[in-house]
Parts: structure tokens; C-alpha cells; sequence
């Protein structure tokens, strides 16, 4: 469903191909209820999600099989990056260029925030398309960063996107079993009062899901600002067994992990904490090996 | 007005055999010879805590019910709402609406012994003792998931054990207690980033008392859990157990059994609308889920795949009512015998809620291309099922005192034809001896707490909820 019509209408007047939206059309209040049952679209497993629609340099060329109707089309690259509750996508922008041939995916409860990032995504292919005038732009971003070897054939930010999505019911209808790499939770909702605990997006139940979607060695992003949150968090992974800290290192200093260095300066969230000079808490989990059966 | 039996099962054993069936809050079981050999009653235990309905505001289906005041939820007795026993017949274990898991012992003249109560955070929705015989699996329509020992052990003169390890109260998911799960911790880092985390005294909130008897959490969904079943598969001449769930939101979970609860092997996916029952299928790597779905999936669960989709609106259609939506309210594996050569054989029936048949299909022809549903058409809607020996008992929701309550059919595969089909019959000598139980105790009820304690499946059906509150704009 669409933001309310006034607002819907504005931003089509404003938005011109390859013109980057702008955040105030896509305003929304900031909570929603994740146990309702809301209007989400989402496919019955992840073998029938069309993944094409979101990524569409990654498809496979379309063949001339009779069933290729019925089946979304193949994909080159599955998605390995997941942003959970990606909001306005900061992280996601900020990662795509860095890594250009992983697949990166923002979920967002929020319909209009989802839109916002799935509009600056399209506008970002465009200004950054290898036909288009902007070519030496792209180079220019993939230069910035050392470790990315690809020179991508198809220019940048096609590897982005985002879907709305209630990620506490709904993850398994995306990604298959170990499918991901890493699994970022930026500047979750806190949820302070006792009674919303059951809202936030870390649980001991939930830790299994991600757990499930994650592959063996992946790796699981947490930041808040919210020091209560940030021990709830930690408290919550590091005690299933599916979960290991890593080490200190990683988290902070010279050491630090890249992701957690793109975690902290990209977000909006980060920006915010930054400006008004909060804290930002960092913890970073390895996924761990099933154990034999017993 | 009479007060049906919302559920029934039965115990077999050295003794003979015996039904169970409840009657609102009462339980009775019922010796096959006739003779009611006991009758327990259900009184509401008493609760530290009564506001808890705020609990129960979140998950509820799209359509409101009305929460009686918590006065008459106190002073009313509570409906029983499930009723399982023991793989070993010794003992029987009972949901009541008051959110509390009772267990009872049998003796040896049935007669049922309350010993336990242990009220349950939330309002558990199924349960069943494991093949340990000493394992309760509860789940709750919250979507988590407990172990339970049958027996919970009493300590300081008849109190119920508390643990003396910390346990996480599984009132309050808000409070962190490591040790407390079954995900133990493992290694030095974590047990370090653990201890760090007890010195923060945030994390205990104080709206809620923990519980005050042994408890696990296993595993838990977010969506609202309807069903769940424990299965097991021998790999390498070793006993596997899993855990399969299933939720309002189309998911079938497969999860490891304890103590590895904590790792999902799969989920069997495919279904469009809520999903109600599952049901495994004896002696085959088979699965059948049914719900809001025009179908019941046939999963060979262990590699997650549907093998078949069972068309069973089309049964229903055939019934010429009005009501042709499919709301499963039971799928069950009863006894049968091949017409041909008097072999056991077992079938698989399926209800849908407030539709007057028996759905019935043979296992062996569950994968057959074209196999379909055999209809048995009764004379009101059926509640529950329980087999005794050869027999089929039913439970109906007759509500006139002149009607018997209780049925009792005999099921018949032929399979000489191209299309196997089941034959039912009644079994005048059961229900004979069912006579007393069908006379006996009539709760006074009135029509609509009745129907709500009968049927809740249809409310799980989503309506779009166009009142979500995400569509709102900030400032
Ligand atoms: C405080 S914002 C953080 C946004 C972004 N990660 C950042 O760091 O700037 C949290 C976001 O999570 C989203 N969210 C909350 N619950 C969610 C759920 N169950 N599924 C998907 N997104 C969710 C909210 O809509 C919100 O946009």
C-alpha cells in the first residue's frame, strides 16, 4: 500500500529518472506493530520469490522454456547480505558499491520508508549505470574502496534493494536454509517498557531463525545507542548455542571488522547518535555449526 | 440445552479400555462395559496474577473477542479445551482455559487423580506427553514452545519444585536469565559476555512473578502456533526426535528435539492460508497439514517437500451447503480393515468446522494420483475422534438432551476397485454401552460461550487488516 495520496502525488511531481527521492515524502510514524496482521506480500517460500524484479542485472537472460512463465526467473547470485529494519537505507548504499557482486537486501516494515530506499535504488542505477554519462562516477566510487576487485559490467547499485517485510514472521519465506552471509540489526527499536519486550527483533526464539537463514561462519551486526538494548542483544545471542561473540578486536579499534566501521558512520541512525554525540554500542556474533546429533 | 463433549480420547490398557471425554469442566471417564468410573472437576486455579489479559491483546485473529471481566473468568469454573495421554496409557494430561496444564494419573478402575497444576504464562493451544514418557511439549498460541516434566516435583511439603539453578521465567522473556534455557552456554567468550550481561540489573523487569515450576523454552515463533507434533526417524540405529510446528502464518517448522531444540532443520512451506492441524502419518516419512487452505498438503517432511495437495473443498462442496470455506478442525490416523482380505489398515480422517462429515481417505492411497476423499455424512458437526481398538468414538455437537452425543464406526478399506474407498458403519453394540456417558452430566451453558469454546479455527482466517497502524505518518 502506498503512503497517503497527497504525499504519493508530490513525490511524482518532484522525482524525475535518476533524480534521487527525497526523504520528507516518505515520512512515517516510526513504530509498527510487528504481531499484526498488516497487508504484507510475500511468496509462499523462497523458491517462488521473483527475484529478478529486484535485481534485474543478476538474472539469468530469459530462455525460451515454456515454464519460465510459471517459475521466477533464475538468478546469477543469490542474496547473502541482509539489513533487517533497514529504514532508509543508509547502511544499504553504503555497502553496495563496497561489494558489488554480493547481493545486499534492506527489509523494512514500513511502506514507505521501503519505497524511499527501492526509489534512491533505482535513481542510484541510473547515475551510476555504465552507459550513462556518469561512467567515470562509478569508477570513481568503486576506486575508493581497496577490496573491490570487480569492475562491475553492469555499473553500480544494482546489487541493492529492499522489500517490505515483518522480518520477526516472515524470514524463512525469503532466504533458504544458510543462505546468508551477514545479517546486519542497526539501531533497532528499543521498546523500553517490559510489557513491548516481546516487539524487539532480538529474542532467544528468534536468534534460531537467524540462525537458520545464516550460513555457518556468517556473521550477525548489532548497534544501538540504546545501552539496555545492547545487553538484551548481546545477553540474548551469546546464550544460544547457535552464537559466539567474536572477538573484541573485531568490534572496535584497527582490527575492526569493515562492516562495523560502514555500521557506525552510514546509518542514519549513526549519523544522528553521531551529531548529538551519543554512544554507539557495537557486538558482532559468528554463526557457529550445528552440533552432531546426539 | 445439553453441553456436548468439546473433547475426547481414550486409554487403553492391562485393564481394558476407557473414554475420556469432557463436558465443559468436567472430565469423565467412561469403562466400556458402560459404567462411568469417575468424574473430575475442574476449579479454577487461583492466580498471583490476573492481569494478564493485556497479554493477549496482540496475537489475537483479525476478529475481536470480547474478554469477560476477570472476576468471572476467576469465579467460572474453566473448560477443559485438550485432553492428550501418555505413548504408555498411564497418565493424562489436560489444557484448561485457565491457562493450566493438569496432569492426573489413572487407576486402575480409570478412575482420574489431579496431581498437578501448573498455570502457563500464556494460553497453552497444544500438547502432548513425548515417547519418553516424562516430557510434556506445550506450545502456546503465542508461538512458544515448553518442555515440561510430566511429574513435576514437589518440594518443601507439596509445593511444586522450583529450580534451584536460575531459570528464565518464561512470564517475563524480559528478564535474561542464562542458564534458564535449554540453549546452554558454550563457550568462554560467551559465558563471559554473559556474566557482564547479569551485572546489568536492567535486565530484570518486575511486572511479572516467574514461574514456580520447571520449565523450558524450546523454540518459538512469533506467529500464532496452532499445532504441533513430535516425530521421530531412526538414521544410523539412533532415535531422532523433531519437533514440527505449525503457525496462523503458513509456516511448518522442523526443529531438532531436545536438547538441541534450539536448531530449525526446515520448514515445509506452501500453504496460502492459516494452517490448523498436522497430523504424521504412522510408519512413513509423511506428513498432512490442513487449515484455511482448499487443500491438505501431503509433506514428505524430512526433505520438506510437498508431495500432494488433496483437494478437500471439493468434499465439502459436495455436501451441498452453504458454508464451503475450509476451516480444518481435526485430522486423525483411526483403524480400518481391508474388506478383501480382513487385514489392518489405517485411514486418515479430516473435519472441517461446523460440517457434518467425516472426511475419510486410506494412508496407503494418500500419494495415488487420483485418490479422493470418501465423505461420511453425520447428523451434526463433529467435535473430536478417539479410536478404541478397532473403533472409531465421535464426539458430535448435539445440544438436545434426546441425542446421543457420542457415536461409534467402524471404518472398511476397499481397494478392489480402481478407486480405494472407505465404508463406515455404525457400531450399535459401542454405542449401546455409551448410553450412560450420553445421559450423564449437562453443564448448564448458554449458546454463545459455547460456540466460542467449539469453534475458534475460522477465526484464524485473515481479513486484510486495513486498520494497521503503519500507515500513519509521523509528526
Ligand atoms: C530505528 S529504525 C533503524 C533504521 C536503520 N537500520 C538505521 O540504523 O538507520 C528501525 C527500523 O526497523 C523497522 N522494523 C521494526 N520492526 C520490523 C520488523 N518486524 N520487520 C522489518 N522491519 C522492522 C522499523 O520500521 C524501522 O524503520
Amino acid at each position: 500500500m502506498a503512503g497517503p495520496p497527497q504525499k504519493k502525488q508530490k513525490r511524482e511531481e518532484k522525482q524525475k529518472d535518476g533524480e534521487l527521492p527525497q526523504k520528507k515524502y516518505y515520512r512515517q510514524r516510526a513504530h509498527a506493530n510487528p504481531f499484526s496482521d498488516h497487508d504484507l506480500k510475500y511468496p509462499e517460500s523462497p523458491a517462488a520469490m521473483d527475484w529478478a524484479q529486484h535485481y534485474p542485472a543478476f538474472a539469468e537472460p530469459q530462455s525460451a522454456n515454456s515454464d519460465a512463465i510459471a517459475t521466477p526467473r533464475a538468478m546469477t547470485k543469490q542474496v547473502q547480505v541482509a539489513d533487517i529494519g533497514c529504514g532508509f537505507g543508509g547502511l544499504l548504499f553504503a555497502l553496495a558499491p563496497r561489494m558489488p557482486e554480493t547481493l545486499i537486501l534492506g527489509l523494512e516494515i514500513r511502506t514507505s520508508v521501503t519505497e524511499y530506499v527501492q526509489e534512491k535504488a533505482k535513481a542510484l542505477r541510473v547515475q551510476h549505470s555504465v552507459a550513462g554519462a556518469d561512467e567515470s562516477a562509478s569508477k570513481a566510487v568503486v576506486a575508493q574502496h581497496e577490496n573491490a576487485t570487480a569492475n562491475p559490467q553492469h555499473g553500480l547499485y544494482q546489487n541493492v534493494s529492499c522489500l517490505r517485510a515483518n522480518t520477526m514472521k516472515f524470514l524463512p519465506n525469503f532466504f533458504h536454509k544458510h543462505q546468508l552471509s551477514k545479517i546486519f540489526l542497526c539501531f533497532p527499536d528499543p521498546h523500553f517498557k517490559a510489557r513491548k519486550h516481546k516487539a524487539r527483533i532480538v529474542s532467544l526464539t528468534l536468534a534460531s531463525e537467524y540462525a537458520y537463514v545464516l550460513q555457518p561462519q556468517g556473521r550477525v551486526y548489532t548497534i544501538t545507542d540504546v545501552e539496555d538494548l545492547h545487553h538484551w542483544m548481546v545477553g540474548h545471542f551469546a546464550a544460544h548455542p547457535s552464537f559466539e561473540r567474536v572477538a573484541k578486536e573485531e568490534e572496535e579499534g584497527e582490527k575492526e571488522d569493515e562492516c562495523v566501521s560502514v555500521m557506525r558512520t552510514e546509518t542514519e541512525e549513526g549519523k544522528k547518535v553521531e551529531r548529538n554525540k551519543g554512544k554507539k554500542f557495537v557486538a558482532v556474533f559468528t554463526r557457529i555449526e550445528d552440533p552432531e546429533w546426539p | 440445552m445439553a453441553h456436548p463433549f468439546q473433547c475426547i480420547t481414550s486409554i487403553s490398557s492391562d485393564n481394558g479400555s476407557c473414554l475420556l471425554a469432557a463436558c465443559g469442566s468436567k472430565i469423565l471417564s467412561v469403562k466400556l462395559d458402560g459404567t462411568v468410573a469417575s468424574e473430575w472437576s475442574a476449579e479454577a486455579v487461583l492466580q498471583s496474577n490476573s492481569a494478564e489479559n493485556d497479554d493477549e491483546e496482540d496475537k489475537r485473529p483479525a476478529k475481536k473477542q470480547k474478554t469477560a471481566p476477570v472476576q468471572a473468568i476467576v469465579a467460572a469454573s474453566p473448560n477443559v479445551i485438550k485432553l492428550v495421554v501418555s505413548p504408555n496409557q498411564e497418565h493424562v494430561v489436560a489444557i484448561t482455559d485457565d491457562k493450566a496444564v493438569r496432569v492426573f494419573s489413572i487407576d486402575a478402575d480409570f478412575a482420574l487423580n489431579e496431581l498437578s497444576q501448573r498455570v502457563m504464562p500464556k494460553r497453552p493451544c497444544a500438547i502432548e506427553v513425548l515417547p519418553d514418557n516424562a516430557t510434556i511439549l506445550c506450545g502456546d498460541k503465542f508461538g512458544d514452545v515448553y518442555s515440561l516434566p510430566l511429574v513435576a516435583s514437589p518440594i518443601n511439603g507439596g509445593n511444586e519444585a522450583v529450580n534451584s539453578a536460575p531459570q528464565p521465567t518464561a512470564v517475563q522473556p524480559s528478564t535474561f536469565k542464562p542458564s534458564a534455557t535449554t540453549l546452554t552456554v558454550h563457550s568462554g567468550r560467551n559465558r563471559l559476555a554473559l556474566e557482564q550481561q547479569m551485572k546489568q540489573k536492567n535486565l530484570t523487569a518486575k511486572s511479572k512473578e516467574p514461574l514456580k515450576f520447571e520449565h523450558k523454552l524450546l523454540l518459538g515463533h512469533v506467529s500464532m502456533l496452532t499445532d504441533h507434533t513430535f516425530a521421530t526417524r531412526e538414521i544410523d540405529c539412533k532415535q531422532r526426535g523433531y519437533i514440527i510446528t505449525a503457525d496462523r502464518d503458513e509456516h511448518i517448522r522442523i526443529s531438532r528435539g531436545p536438547p538441541q531444540a534450539h536448531v530449525i532443520e526446515g520448514y515445509c512451506l506452501g500453504h496460502t492460508e492459516f494452517i490448523s492441524k498436522i497430523c504424521l502419518i504412522p510408519g512413513t516419512d509423511l506428513l498432512v497439514s490442513g487449515g484455511g487452505d482448499d487443500w491438505l498438503g501431503v509433506w514428505e517432511w524430512p526433505s520438506f517437500k510437498l508431495r500432494r495437495k488433496l483437494d478437500i473443498r471439493a468434499a465439502i462442496s459436495g455436501l451441498g451447503s452453504e458454508e464451503t470455506r475450509v476451516a480444518i478442525s481435526g485430522l486423525w490416523i483411526a483403524p480400518a480393515v481391508n474388506i478383501d482380505d480382513g487385514m489392518p489398515e489405517t485411514v486418515l480422517v479430516a473435519t472441517s468446522e461446523q460440517t457434518p462429515a467425516l472426511f475419510c481417505m486410506a494412508t496407503k492411497s494418500l500419494l495415488e494420483e487420483d485418490s479422493t476423499f470418501t465423505t461420511v455424512e453425520i447428523p451434526k458437526s463433529p467435535l473430536d475422534l478417539t479410536c478404541i481398538d478397532d473403533e472409531l468414538l465421535l464426539s458430535l455437537d448435539e445440544r438436545t438432551t434426546d441425542s446421543p452425543r457420542l457415536q461409534a464406526y467402524r471404518l472398511t478399506v476397499d481397494a478392489s476397485d480402481m478407486q480405494t474407498t472407505v465404508l463406515a458403519s455404525r457400531s450399535q453394540e459401542t454405542e449401546t454401552k455409551l448410553a450412560e456417558a450420553n445421559k450423564s452430566p449437562s453443564s448448564k451453558v448458554e449458546e454463545k460461550p459455547l460456540n466460542d469454546l467449539l469453534y475458534g479455527i475460522a477465526n484464524l482466517r485473515k481479513r486484510g487488516d486495513a486498520s494497521a497502524p503503519d500507515e500513519q505518518t509521523a509528526e
